[in-house]
């Protein structure tokens, strides 16, 4: 989208909607979340458009989808993601079946769970970063953390990731 | 910004993420082809990466629920993104929609094949009547010249001529076909207005 345009909200819900939904899906994991998010972040969006200087749009609109959803999990005060545990074997669990090894249509259901179960501050970044498709200067922006931050949580984030999965993909 | 102290400290792996992302600063480049070369570990855990990130960005790009959309189709704007018509923001709506939207992909091939139907119509002859309405015009017309040229001697001889040419040709004798005719000529070729109609099997796909 052109920098110098300011969108109308409906053409924010048009072009970014799917985008914002996406990005909800794979941090909640839940439908119902996904679709309550998407409404907040339009609703935020038409009340902040007013007042809203032509600039780095995206940067813009992913942080209002962030906040909305980081004030989301905190007035659901739902469960609050834990780190990782120190014994990795714990998720790993037993080796798998070659069944469950070939078992490729869960992958996507497989990531999606795994990806709950990484750390938010992480999970966010390799979201925006492997699923939304933003830049490391995006997900910055986005994120109000410098690049170097960023970097760092999407390698530890997917590190996090390769060892909650069965392995070899 | 994660500082590279030594090879031997492995530090490097904290890279690989950014190296396979291409978002590496300037001078890192090398610094990580270089350990590759030489750390089994950082080889495996690239690899490793690198298999994550694929999974990672192959995941099913889900479609929104229309209720949360304003407006969920393009309507008419399909018509005027194929003419190339469209503002920008129009544009990108259009081109996003399209990506998911299995009726409205169909709705555009559809309208796609009309129109370029349309602008393939071969150009016409003239209808030989209307040929034949043109040569009595054209001899109406140098009638009536003679006619005012002769003067009032032969106002008899003329109303004879109008007599046998007049009531037929009135209806037409102030017509004009000519503009008509060559409006007529359809368009041949499709004029360049988009550069893009996707397939018509559904997209999906990360973006």
């Amino acid at each position: 989208m052109a920098e110098e345009t300011t969108p109308t909200w409906e053409d924010v819900a048009r072009i970014y909607g799917r985008k914002i939904y996406n990005f909800a899906y794979r941090l909640t994991g839940n439908p119902d979340d996904a679709a309550d998010l998407v409404q907040e972040v339009l609703l935020r969006v038409r009340k902040g458009l007013a007042s809203y200087v032509p600039g780095s749009f995206d940067g813009w609109l992913w942080r209002i989808t962030r906040n909305a959803f980081l004030d989301g999990v905190r007035k659901k005060n739902r469960r609050p993601t834990s780190p990782l545990p120190d014994d990795d074997r714990n998720i790993l669990g037993a080796s798998p079946s070659p069944d469950e090894v070939l078992a490729s249509v869960r992958l996507s259901d497989d990531i999606q769970a795994a990806l709950l179960k990484v750390p938010l501050d992480f999970r966010e970044c390799v979201v925006l970063c492997d699923v939304v498709g933003l830049t490391y200067e995006e997900i910055s922006e986005a994120i109000e953390a410098p690049v170097g931050t960023v970097r760092s949580r999407i390698h530890r984030g997917r590190k996090m990731l390769r060892e909650l999965l069965t392995w070899p993909l | 910004m994660a500082v590279v102290k030594s090879s031997s400290s492995c530090e490097t792996v904290e890279l690989v993420s950014a190296y396979l992302d291409g978002e590496l600063q300037p001078g890192e480049l090398d610094i990580v082809v270089e350990h590759l070369g030489e750390c089994v570990r950082c080889i495996a855990e690239f690899h490793q990466l690198k298999e994550i990130r694929a999974a990672l960005r192959t995941l099913p790009y889900l479609e929104i629920p229309d209720r949360l959309l304003p407006d969920t189709h393009p309507g008419e704007q399909l018509s005027a993104y194929l003419d190339g018509q469209l503002d920008t923001t129009e544009h990108d709506f259009v081109l996003s929609h399209i990506d998911f939207c299995t009726d409205c992909r169909l709705e555009l091939h559809e309208l796609d094949a009309a129109r370029t139907a349309i602008r393939s119509l071969p150009g016409l002859e003239a209808p030989e009547f209307l040929e034949v309405h043109r040569e009595r015009v054209e001899r109406e017309r140098w009638t009536r010249r003679r006619v005012a040229a002769a003067g009032v001697g032969i106002a008899a001889a003329a109303a004879i001529v109008f007599a046998a040419f007049g009531p037929a040709a009135q209806p037409v004798g102030d017509l004009d076909i000519n503009p008509f005719l060559d409006q007529h000529q359809a368009r041949v070729s499709v004029e360049p207005g988009i550069n893009f109609v996707p397939a018509l099997a559904p997209a999906g796909g990360a973006p």
